[in-house]
């Protein structure tokens, strides 16, 4: 197999704030293969999108990166100059935000923002340009790309916002393409309409996508890898096929568990007891313990580490194998 | 919401008659002047604009021509506003007097709002210390008497009009940094600004192609609302003698020579003072009719 494209170890991401820090990641290992989906899930809260900012270095005041190292080919991007991590930023790694509403520039037209980020890194002309973003938003596949190309952003719809925004993010064919959420705010058509999108253009650049999502139906059915996270952490992490039929993690099981089956009729959709921990105080031991039926003694006083149960398909949990 | 409906009917029937699609421009006058107090204001400040570049055509006489046999005369027909202390025809001398008003008014807008505005996106995009010493300099400037501190200024640099002008901006920046600061940090933490850093924009680009653009319709207001209250500081200066120079035609400096023949000739001082009074009044009017119209809530 070949090497991987990114290679993240021990990440911490620490918010400086006046009630204290906010350990929004702490200490995320992941490997991204090349050509492949990989897909980070987790509740609301759990540090999915810091991470996700943190490769690409985008956390500011009062955040702060204090530890780890993110290698992309053979670099460290937490090491780099800042103007040498600009020019990653779009060339090599791109980036799609959760609401299309409001990623996209409201004074100028799209085929404008489309064709900035090749001016910058590729020095094109203003003119070839506006030309290769009209090809980009044909291949996103909006209809008459010529006339879209001159319109605002107010004027389109949510998909095709979102869609400007893909075209936007793959016009200088990054390898990593970070999608955060890119369908949260979609109606479930256009998710399923977008995602085919996403993995249409991955096929054909042979690009890999770093999925971030809530939605374990998109993780079953599109991604290669998945990393499950927990306040902070990699709870769980392997192959989807793997992770989905033996979820060793209680956490995972939990989600998993909470997934309404169509044809069963319940009254009440499953949950995981309890709330997120609070990221400033994270709990002694494995944070998962307050809210973990099968938490024992050594739940509560030892932290568990990620451990290789089986090949590729790791787990941070006392009772597997631990 | 009433002015939008009534903005949206207008413009449906001003569609409807001509036929034919409006242009943006065309489209923004008309509104312009659909409204009472812009279209007022638009008129008063067209009205002083020609005045000032059809000086030479409009004015009977030179502004510096001395006819000391007819001084003081009162209106007449030969001099509509009548006539100075050294028989000056005060009606050419306002004429005159208007082009000095609008270029210094827009010099110190332009300088003034360069200063603020550059200090203000550097305030607002990089939080923290900068932002710090920014807004501290911004609030020590401000809590200064505008006049008075222009004064300090031209008693260094001495009078004349380039020096009012410096005097002037150097002592009101703070209102365009204030604004200008608030409103990119209201934008900066939005998602555009983060995808144009994830498509490795650099800082100045995201300051002058993203926050810039989406402030100019705030800083186009506050510059036509600035305007008068320029004009006004430079005329009271020149009151003051700090600063146009005879034989300039500065209203200001007309002013302060009326002044002392308020009772026996009250023309001099009048004619001069209506026109200050109605330039500035035209500015407001406009940059109000202004801020209502760009108002994003008010769009059709």
């Amino acid at each position: 197999m070949d090497a991987p494209l990114l290679v993240v170890k021990d990440l911490k991401t620490y918010f400086y704030l006046s009630k204290g820090v906010l350990k929004a990641v702490d200490g995320v290992s992941l490997t991204i293969n090349k050509n492949q989906v990989f897909c980070l899930v987790g509740e609301t809260g759990c540090g999915k999108s810091v991470t996700a900012l943190s490769i690409t270095r985008l956390i500011f005041y009062p955040g702060k990166i204090v530890g780890g190292s993110i290698i992309y080919e053979g670099k460290d991007l937490l090491k780099l100059p800042e103007n040498e991590m600009r020019k990653i930023r779009g060339k090599e790694i791109a980036m799609i935000f959760q609401s299309p509403m409001k990623s996209l520039n409201p004074v100028f037209n799209i085929g404008y923002q489309i064709s900035e980020a090749p001016i910058v890194h590729f020095n094109l002309k203003h003119g070839e340009a506006w030309k290769q973003a009209i090809e980009l938003i044909g291949k996103v596949k909006m209809p008459d790309p010529e006339m879209r190309a001159k319109s605002y952003p107010h004027v389109l719809s949510g998909g095709m916002r979102q869609r400007s925004m893909i075209a936007m993010m793959i016009s200088c064919e990054p390898k990593l393409l970070i999608a955060d959420e890119p369908t949260t705010a979609l109606d479930v058509t256009v998710q399923a309409q977008i995602m085919d999108l996403l993995l249409d253009i991955k096929r054909r650049s042979s690009m890999s996508i770093m999925l971030i999502t809530h939605n374990f139906g998109l993780v079953a059915e599109r991604g290669d890898e998945v990393a499950v996270m927990y306040s902070g952490k990699v709870v769980e992490g392997g192959s989807v096929k793997d992770v989905f039929n033996e979820p060793l993690h209680p956490y995972t099981q939990g989600l998993l568990r909470c997934i309404p089956v169509g044809f069963e009729r319940k009254t009440e959709i499953d949950y995981i007891p309890g709330t997120l921990s609070s990221p400033i105080n994270p709990p002694v031991g494995c944070r998962f313990h307050p809210r973990c039926k099968y938490a024992t003694e050594k739940c509560i006083k030892e932290e568990p580490k990620l451990m290789e149960i089986k090949k590729n398909h790791i787990v941070a949990c006392h009772l597997c194998g631990g | 919401m009433k002015t939008e409906s009534v903005k949206g009917t207008f413009l449906k029937k001003l569609e409807t008659k001509s036929m034919f699609k409006l242009t943006r421009l065309k489209e923004f006058l008309l509104l312009l002047l659909h409204y009472k107090v812009s279209c007022i204001g638009l008129c008063i400040v067209m009205g002083i604009i020609i005045l000032a570049i059809f000086a030479p055509i409009i004015a009977p006489k030179h502004y510096a021509e001395i006819d000391v046999p007819n001084k003081l005369q009162p209106p007449s027909l030969a001099h509509p506003f009548g006539t100075d202390a050294l028989g000056r025809d005060i009606f050419s001398r306002v004429v005159y007097g208007a082009q000095i008003a609008l270029w210094v008014g827009l010099l110190v807008v332009l300088v003034e709002a360069s200063i603020g505005i550059s200090l203000g996106i550097i305030a607002g995009y990089f939080n923290g210390k900068i932002d710090k010493i920014i807004s501290a300099s911004a609030d020590i400037v401000w809590s200064f008497p505008t006049v008075v501190l222009a004064l300090g200024v031209v008693m260094v640099l001495g009078p004349g009009i380039t020096q009012v002008v410096i005097a002037i901006a150097v002592t009101s920046w703070p209102g365009f940094t204030r604004i200008t600061r608030a409103k990119v940090q209201s934008m900066v933490n939005r998602e555009f600004v983060l995808a144009a850093r994830a498509i490795g924009e650099s800082d100045l680009n995201i300051m002058l192609r993203y926050l810039l653009p989406n402030i100019t319709s705030t800083i186009l207001v506050l510059a036509t609302l600035t305007l008068p209250s320029a004009i006004i500081s430079t005329t009271a200066l020149s009151f003051l003698g700090f600063g146009a120079q005879p034989p300039t035609p500065d209203w200001g400096a007309m002013l302060s020579e009326g002044a002392s023949q308020l009772v026996i000739a009250p023309w001099v001082a009048t004619f001069p003072g209506i026109f200050i009074v109605i330039t500035a009044l035209g500015f407001n009017l406009l940059g109000d009719g202004l801020r209502d119209l760009l108002d994003p809530k008010l769009k059709i």
